[in-house]
């Protein structure tokens, strides 16, 4: 157990590192070359993986609806924005509030879909987070 | 020389916004990848959202090429070390580590809430020594506070979700 919370918690820093290395990239070049860069390595590295324990046409793939195969091209905004924000906001704020932007609209998303949550709790959570974004905005 | 010793800034309204709505992108880039997941594994999910991304990515550049070739190429700035352009594999190496801890008694709400722990930990660790020549950047008493709330309620919303 001790083990797989280290690994769940190495797996938080390894984003942070990514987009650290993305954004040095970013200054270098252009948000969207960092990008581009950040999802060709990406792919060579999970290709070799897949070459050594996966399938590259699982079953099931052929299946997926479209929506499920356009992740992608929302990766590359989502890296390439990231990779601007960095060097503005700082490595703390840029995770803080993209992690709050995930949430908020997390919340919207579950409340549109019906979802069984608890729905106090989510509130709660959107409050101290829009509280969290109005206080990064103050002197 | 510019001052590199440190940076204490309050962020910009354009920048908060473009951070929320990007994090709002993230919510369906996820909820696009996890559907792709259950079809097929989340390798495949993760491959081929890296290779989808690639060719949108490239078309892109391209079409930025094609825009200003002719233009004066810009001043060189400094040397690229070769990590520069590694930031894949740490993002692929994630994808990995969380489908398999996921699927451990931790469960996904353990490990989003340990990985939100991770981010944020290293993160304040970057901006306080500055890391990947990026500037160090001292937070604010603000910043930190706001850390603090948005951590707190993030937290909340995860565990709602878990707890249902």
């Amino acid at each position: 157990m001790a083990l797989i919370i280290l690994l769940a918690f190495g797996a938080g820093m390894l984003i942070t590192l990514s987009r650290q290395i993305n954004g040095r990239l970013a200054i270098e070049t252009s948000a969207l070359q960092s990008s581009f860069w950040n999802h060709l390595v990406g792919f060579a590295a999970l290709a070799i993986v897949t070459m050594v324990a996966g399938s590259f046409w699982p079953e099931g793939a052929g299946g997926a609806p479209w929506f499920a195969w356009i992740g992608g091209i929302m990766g590359v905004a989502f890296v390439g924005l990231g990779s601007w924000l960095i060097p503005r906001l700082g490595a703390a704020m840029t995770g803080a509030l993209l992690v709050a932007g995930q949430m908020l609209t997390g919340v919207v998303l579950d409340l549109a879909r019906g979802q069984n949550t608890i729905i106090w709790m989510q509130i709660g959570g959107v409050i101290l987070i829009l509280l969290g974004v109005f206080i990064s905005r103050k002197k | 020389m510019p001052d590199t010793s440190s940076r204490i800034a309050r962020p910009r309204l354009i920048e908060i916004i473009a951070a929320l709505a990007t994090g709002g992108l993230l919510t369906l880039m996820v909820l696009s990848n996890s559907m792709m997941a259950a079809h097929t594994t989340p390798l495949f999910s993760s491959l081929t959202a890296h290779g989808v991304g690639s060719v949108v990515a490239g078309i892109a550049l391209w079409g930025v090429w094609l825009l200003r070739r002719g233009q004066a190429e810009p001043i060189a700035k400094r040397h690229i070390p070769l990590w520069a352009y590694l930031g894949g594999i740490s993002g692929a190496l994630t994808v990995i580590i969380t489908s398999s801890t996921a699927n451990s008694a931790l469960a996904l709400t353990g490990t989003l809430a340990l990985g939100l722990a991770g981010q944020v930990v290293l993160a304040l660790i970057f901006d306080v020594f500055g890391a990947m020549g990026i500037e160090r950047r001292l937070p604010r008493k603000n910043d930190l506070i706001a850390l603090a709330a948005i951590i707190a309620g993030t937290i909340l919303i995860i565990f709602a979700r878990g707890a249902s």
